[in-house]
């Protein structure tokens, strides 16, 4: 294909492994498909303090996103400093 | 319930917000004749109070006010917020720490910045600015929603005028505050209010979402007492799966690529903060999720019902907290939703303005004096809001989610040329613009088509089975990406290999 860009970046390649690549790139997806596929949460039961699961589900799933993506952050920002 | 009380905590409250906006002018003094030192606070904010404006841009009158409005009336459906805000953050990880090192390396300000210097166009540029000033109106009119929902629940427990005029003169109060703060403090004053609306807020809702659930006597008497709301109530009726879906998605695409958004996360001091503290950005999302269900909880409780039908859905929320806490509690509450939609909404105005005066009208207008650039971008932010309230005559108040996603489905016409430009240099400016233009049209079209060219109420396009219904703002971006990519292999096979030498004499 075309490179229609004017001014390529220079130094904003990730550095690190293939390996950290993908641990990184596992950690982002878990939650956002999980999010995604709605018809795994759109259930009744079981019931939390009268809450359906559909509701409960999805707000702990906020706080397991938020450790997913903290791991994720952790080893980007370790492969930024280039100490793989 | 003593309404005076209500009012005199409100007032004490507002007038110490007021002076802390002012006193933010005088912060870390800078020259407010200055653009730089207005809309961007000269860039000297630390990294703690940049933070305080990311997270606290969750917080808006979107979370207190459009989202249980929605749910209240029509139900399962609008809890997308809550996986969109759990996915949004992810799409920030991955897209907002580049664009930062880019910004940095290039010395740019804002992403339209990079969309010049990448397509190497001003009128491609412009457009891009022109999209996200157009795509913020309907999120500040929704702030003025907000707002005004407030001041009509307090305004009209206190006298006894009805409840229209009341209404009226509250949204005209809204609108006169909230320009005069924006004028006058600019992003200083927003950011340093933002501390105290932020922990003003925190603590309204820590309270609230332990106290009225117990009061009501729990979600399980709620859900007994609801009737049949049109897109489910314990669960998503399966006919708006789709609709869920991209809602989600779309939304979660979207908000990074808010004009206000992004100033924020440039104004952060490294990329390593930005990832941590998006990372932990999802935890603020669990108030949001509970503050939804509210809209489920007001039908566990006949007084907030009764108050709600006086003054409308869009005051689900300050009803519920009027019914369950002592007067000065009240007074606390509706002043932390209040100015929740006033700084989001002054952030949202000076966001513009910075991107109209430095990305439309510099780079056509090079001669301009600072201070004239800065009495321009001030004077624009008070257009913009008179622009915002025609948005409220457009869409009505008990569907005010419907402007947010409005501007969602404008703003996500932006995407190709930032997101992608942001990995890749194959988007040609052509193809970009006419997708733009094709994605604009298409999803517009649909809106309003799908609300049957009437004042609007629906963002979802019903399709014949199996899509039913779907966000128009996924229609839209669908056909603007495929214009824009078909037409850069296109215009690629044409020009051949002379692109590739043109691009180097540029340089």
């Amino acid at each position: 294909m075309v490179n229609y860009g004017v001014n390529d970046e220079l130094s904003l390649e990730t550095k690190g492994t293939t390996n950290q690549k993908v641990i990184v790139a596992i950690l982002l997806l878990i939650p956002m498909v999980v999010f995604a596929a709605t018809p795994i949460y759109n259930f009744n039961g079981p019931q939390l303090l009268g809450l359906s699961f559909y509701y409960w589900f999805e707000t702990l799933w906020l706080v397991i996103s938020a450790i997913f993506y903290l791991g994720a952050a952790y080893m980007l920002n370790k492969m930024e400093s280039g100490k793989a | 319930m003593n309404n005076l009380e209500v009012f005199i905590v409100f007032i004490s409250l507002f007038v110490l917000f007021v002076a802390l906006g002012f006193s933010g002018s005088r912060f870390r003094k800078g020259d407010m004749s200055d653009l730089g030192e207005w809309a961007i606070a000269g860039r000297r904010l630390g990294g703690y109070l940049a933070w305080f404006l990311v997270g606290g841009d969750l917080y808006t009158a979107y979370t207190f006010i459009a989202i249980p409005n929605a749910l209240f009336v029509k139900g399962a459906i609008y809890f997308f917020a809550v996986p969109y805000v759990g996915i949004t953050f992810g799409v920030a990880m991955l897209t907002m720490p580049r664009l930062w090192k880019i910004a940095k390396e290039k010395n740019y300000v804002t992403a339209v910045d990079m969309v010049q210097d990448k397509f190497n166009s001003k009128s491609l540029a412009a457009l891009i600015a022109l999209t996200g000033i157009v795509a913020e109106l309907p999120y500040i009119a929704l702030q003025i929603y907000g707002m005004q929902a407030v001041l009509t629940v307090m305004i009209g427990q206190l006298v006894t005028v009805d409840a229209a005029t009341i209404t009226e003169i509250a949204l005209i109060i809204s609108f006169i505050i909230l320009a005069a703060f924006t004028f006058t403090s600019g992003l200083r004053g927003a950011a340093v209010t933002a501390v105290m609306k932020d922990v003003i807020i925190f603590v309204t809702v820590i309270v609230v979402i332990v106290v009225v659930p117990m009061a009501i006597g729990g979600f399980g008497h709620a859900f007994s007492s609801m009737k049949a709301l049109p897109t489910g109530n314990e669960t998503l009726a399966p006919l708006f799966l789709n609709g869920f879906i991209s809602l989600v998605i779309m939304s979660a695409l979207a908000l990074y690529l808010y004009p206000h958004a992004i100033n924020a996360v440039l104004g952060t001091s490294s990329t390593k903060r930005i990832r941590y503290s998006t990372a932990l950005l999802p935890i603020y999302g669990v108030g949001l999720a509970l503050l939804a269900l509210f809209g489920i909880l007001a039908y566990g409780s006949t007084s907030t019902l009764a108050m709600i039908s006086k003054y409308g859905p869009v005051t689900t929320v300050p009803s519920l907290i009027y019914n369950y806490f002592p007067s000065w509690f009240v007074g606390f509450a509706f002043l932390g939703i209040f100015i929740g939609g006033l700084v989001p909404a002054s952030i949202m105005a000076i966001s513009q303005a910075n991107l109209l005066t430095r990305n439309v009208i510099k780079p056509y207008k090079k001669n301009m004096t600072p201070q004239q650039e800065t009495r321009y971008a001030k004077y624009f932010s008070v257009i913009f809001k008179f622009i915002a309230l025609l948005f409220i005559f457009v869409i009505s108040a008990t569907y005010s989610l419907q402007l947010q996603l409005l501007g969602g489905v404008i703003v996500l016409q932006t995407l190709p040329a930032i997101f992608i430009a942001l990995f890749s240099n194959k988007l040609e400016k052509w193809s970009t613009g006419v997708g733009w233009a094709a994605g604009m049209f298409t999803g517009i079209y649909l809106l309003l088509a799908a609300n049957d060219f009437n004042s609007i109420t629906t963002v979802l396009f019903k399709f014949s089975t199996p899509l039913s219904f779907l966000y128009v703002g996924l229609i839209g971006l669908v056909v603007n990406l495929v214009i824009a990519v078909i037409g850069s292999l296109l215009v690629g096979a044409f020009r051949g290999t002379s692109s590739k030498k043109a691009a180097k004499v540029e340089q």
